[in-house]
């Protein structure tokens, strides 16, 4: 019996074949899994560099760096990709992670971001998604958000556990100034629940418990290409929409580094771009990529609101406990 | 009768106990061991900040965690003596045993499943708010978010565990204490308060800790239908200490604080002594009806609560029964994660029942007056098995499962046999609880009846074990079995933190459904679950009946 629950235990196991270098890369699950962009990805790059390429999906992008972070000099990873802007300064801190020694200036971002060791490969904008079936009057503003109906409930992610949550914090932030908890606690009694991870906010909004929930511009596009279904949308804000861009790095104690590097170029090239809109739902970073024509009818904000990560990391604790102040009753 | 076997057997028999408690012992020592281990490597890993301030937010959280763990075991127990209260008198209907297993599987369902089947009915667009709106037009609104969400589901997962241990209280009644009560002419609460809850009282204490337990360390409940962080607990702390924060020094005093809070609730929990016995419902049945008004109620309490426990689980089932099963049933990762799964709870549930076995054994040999009772330290040693076997009840999966982590970065060693090996102890440490509380007083009962007989047959061990144990342990072994083998399937835990590609669950890969969008498929994949643990929660225990 135990014999056979080894065999099959061990049979999960895919056996990579010893003969090329193997580059690993940590990423968030939704990335890796068989139906996001690496399986496309993986099979580009490895038939371009005769390589092997082994993507490790972690349940979230903190997650991987956490995992890295425990790991320390002894990471199998070669690359860590997937964080955003806001968190990418925490990782730079751990002193973990090389320069990219890549030209970014040509790159197709709404938002300068010009950082030595981390490079963005694409990236979305905030907003709140609702169903316009259900949703008669959509709010246009965070104003307009705080003062709807007694009735009308969002739910959003916990800053402290999911970069969708951090995200709409700076975004507030970032509008309002010194008067971000003050704002919150006016938007606290529309607030139905706050939930650990973007999976389970969603998960509620599209089970109808509530009326919009925090997610991207580019959520509805899944709807539309995968499900055929137009009535989720995005609504715009006046304010302008918090940018999220998905950026990678290379380990300092990576072995194939050259291998790496030559990954975080191909992030930038058209191939890795084509993929990405209807594998990752987000925009690609490079001018001129295909992007499907449901990604004609979103909201795409004209200017990308985003706090850099220096002022970021100098402020969050203080931004997540001035949120939990005026929140928690 | 007692003369009939002299001295010389007696003293035979106590040299086998004393060899008998080694493996328990043993395995009871390893288990504080490891305990230490864990908190030992935490305690290695951090920068000292572990005697840094805690804020003012975490005494808050202690609060609430308390209260809401308080409030939770009083309403559950409430609940729980009521629906046992009900079906012990109403012990003779079509179907009773099928809706005691089922209400009994509400500890091993898999609690991020459960929570959106409650939502479905009882959330903001549940179908009582549909109901409502259609009969009244008006709804009850956004009522499940907050205090009372969280109450209610704590209520929906441990209510109906409760009742099936207290059911067994009210069958070990006396049925001639019934019959005097009946000529004493005692009300309905007379007849409650000096026949019945003085059979209830040691269950109540007991099962009461451990629900306090499930409830103090209650994690996914908490968080998605807490509505704020108000409703947060200490183990939602140690998330954010560990995850976002990365501080392990403070997750590991909070995990210590959570931990000597625990003790006590431990010790207490331990000390099953008629608890669970062994799980059958017998059919005696006393000889007139209940008053007809009584009679009303029960019914009335019963249907209630079946209610209350199949309809979220209805949900679940017409939620998943529109998914494309030809296309999830195909996808090689979900094959991937079934196998490794169903692997792994097979070993574990095997594990459990073993370790369950050697240390329920030594806890006889120590507790019985005909075994090793009076001897110097059996008392000492009855204890530390008892608690060693409860422990893990208060240590928060997620610090177990950094634990883990760190140990496998500490020894060398492959990546997919310490995620194997942690995911086998983490399902074995939370299921043992269980399985001792179970286990432990029909063992005792065993010995008790059939030593005398035994001895003086001369039985050896194996005979013994065929003849005399197994027959009558049957039942619940399977249901030791079937507890940890659901345990296992459900658990997300410690995947966590070991879960890749690679190495994939089914809760994992549920969970990874509904982190890409694909809602429809996660519901699919949530039904095949939980038909999983439903089927083998049923099925199992009925196997290994007793005749």
């Amino acid at each position: 019996m135990l014999k056979i629950i080894q065999y099959l235990l061990l049979s999960t196991v895919i056996i990579i074949a010893a003969d090329k270098p193997t580059l690993t890369i940590y990423t968030y699950d939704a990335f890796a899994s068989s139906w996001g962009p690496a399986p496309k990805i993986k099979k580009a790059f490895e038939k371009e560099h005769n390589c092997n390429i082994k993507f490790v999906g972690i349940s979230s992008s903190i997650g991987a760096l956490r995992k890295i972070q425990l790991e320390g000099k002894r990471t199998k990873a070669d690359i860590l990709l997937g964080l955003d802007t806001s968190i990418a300064q925490v990782a730079k801190k751990t002193g973990l992670f090389i320069p990219h020694e890549l030209n970014t200036s040509k790159l197709d971002l709404p938002a300068p971001y010009n950082d030595d060791t981390f490079t963005p490969f694409d990236y979305s904008f905030f907003a709140f998604v609702y169903d316009e079936n259900k949703l008669k009057k959509v709010p246009d503003s965070f104003e307009a958000l705080a003062s709807m109906s007694k009735e009308f409930k969002i739910v959003i992610q916990d800053p402290r556990s999911s970069t969708a949550g951090l995200g709409l914090l700076l975004w507030v932030k970032s509008v309002y100034g010194d008067k971000a908890g003050e704002y919150w606690k006016r938007l606290a009694p529309h607030i139905l629940t706050i939930t650990k991870g973007w999976s389970e906010a969603y998960g509620l909004f599209l089970k109808g418990e509530a009326d919009m929930v925090l997610s991207y511009t580019t959520s509805p596009a899944y709807h539309m290409v995968e499900e055929n279904k137009t009535n989720i949308k995005a609504a715009p804000f006046k304010e302008g929409h918090y940018g999220q861009i998905e950026v990678a790095a290379i380990l300092k104690s990576s072995k194939k580094q050259a291998l790496a590097k030559a990954f975080l170029a191909f992030m930038h090239t058209k191939t890795f771009a084509d993929i990405i809109p209807t594998a990752n739902w987000a925009y690609p970073v490079v001018k001129g990529a295909k992007l499907h024509k449901a990604f004609d009818s979103l909201h795409r904000p004209e200017k990308m609101i985003l706090m850099d990560g220096v002022t970021v990391e100098a402020q969050r604790k203080a931004i997540v406990d001035e949120w939990l102040e005026a929140i928690v009753k | 009768m007692v003369g009939s076997y002299s001295e010389v057997t007696m003293l035979k028999g106590i040299a086998r106990f004393r060899s008998a408690v080694l493996p328990g012992t043993f395995i009871s020592f390893s288990l504080l061991a490891f305990a230490f281990l864990l908190f030992f490597t935490l305690y290695t890993s951090q920068d000292g900040s572990l005697f840094s301030e805690l804020d003012n937010r975490i005494y808050g959280l202690l609060k609430f965690t308390l209260y809401q763990a308080f409030l939770s075991t009083i309403l559950s127990l409430l609940v729980g003596v009521l629906l046992a209260w009900a079906l012990a008198h109403q012990s003779h209907f079509r179907g009773r045993g099928l809706l005691v297993a089922l209400f009994s599987s509400s500890l091993v369902l898999p609690t991020l499943i459960v929570v959106f089947g409650l939502i479905g009915i009882f959330g903001r667009s549940g179908y009582l708010n549909q109901l409502s709106m259609f009969l009244f037009d008006t709804s009850f609104g956004a009522y499940l978010y907050g205090l009372g969400g969280i109450l209610l589901a704590h209520v929906y997962l441990n209510a109906s565990f409760a009742s099936r241990a207290l059911l067994h209280s009210f069958e070990s009644i006396p049925k001639e204490k019934y019959k005097l009560a009946k000529s004493l002419n005692f009300s309905v609460l007379e007849r409650f308060l000096f026949v019945e809850y003085p059979a209830l009282k040691s269950t109540l204490l007991s099962i009461g800790s451990t629900i306090f337990l499930l409830c103090f360390t209650s994690f996914a409940v908490v968080l998605l239908l807490g509505g704020s962080p108000n409703y947060n607990t200490l183990e939602v702390a140690i998330y954010e200490a560990v995850k976002l924060d990365f501080d392990i020094g403070m997750a590991l005093k909070l995990a210590l604080i959570q931990l000597s809070i625990s003790a006590v609730l431990v010790v207490l929990s331990s000390s099953f002594r008629t608890g669970l016995a062994n799980l059958k419902t017998s059919h005696t049945l006393i000889p007139w009806k209940e008053p007809k008004v009584l009679r009303v109620v029960q019914w009335f309490i019963i249907g209630l609560f079946t209610l209350f426990f199949v309809l979220p689980l209805i949900v679940i089932f017409l939620d998943g029964i529109g998914a494309d099963f030809g296309c999830i049933l195909k996808e090689p990762l979900f094959i991937k994660s079934l196998i490794t799964s169903l692997s792994l709870a097979t070993v574990s549930s095997i594990l459990t029942v073993i370790i369950a076995l050697l240390l329920s054994n030594a806890r006889r040999n120590f507790t019985l007056p005909t075994r090793l009772a009076n001897r110097p330290f059996a008392k000492v040693l009855d204890a530390i098995i008892a608690f060693s076997g409860n422990l893990y009840l208060a240590i928060p999966s997620l610090v177990l499962g950094l634990g883990f982590f760190l140990m496998y970065q500490k020894y060398d060693g492959s990546e997919i046999v310490w995620a194997t090996a942690a995911l086998l102890t983490a399902n074995i440490l939370m299921s043992l609880p269980f399985a001792l509380s179970v286990l432990t007083p029909a063992m005792h009962k065993t010995a008790q009846r059939y030593d005398k007989l035994a001895f003086s047959l001369g039985l050896s061990k194996v005979q013994r074990w065929f003849y005399v144990e197994y027959p009558y342990l049957k039942s619940s072994l399977g249901y030791i079995f079937a507890l940890a083998f659901c345990f296992s399937l459900g658990d997300l835990g410690i995947i966590a933190l070991f879960g890749s590609d690679e190495f994939s669950t089914l809760p994992w890969y549920l969970y990874q459904l509904m982190g890409s969008y694909r809602t429809t498929d996660a519901a699919g994949v949530a039904l095949v679950l939980l038909v999983l643990v439903l089927g083998v929660f049923m099925v199992i225990p009925r196997l290994l009946k007793e005749k």
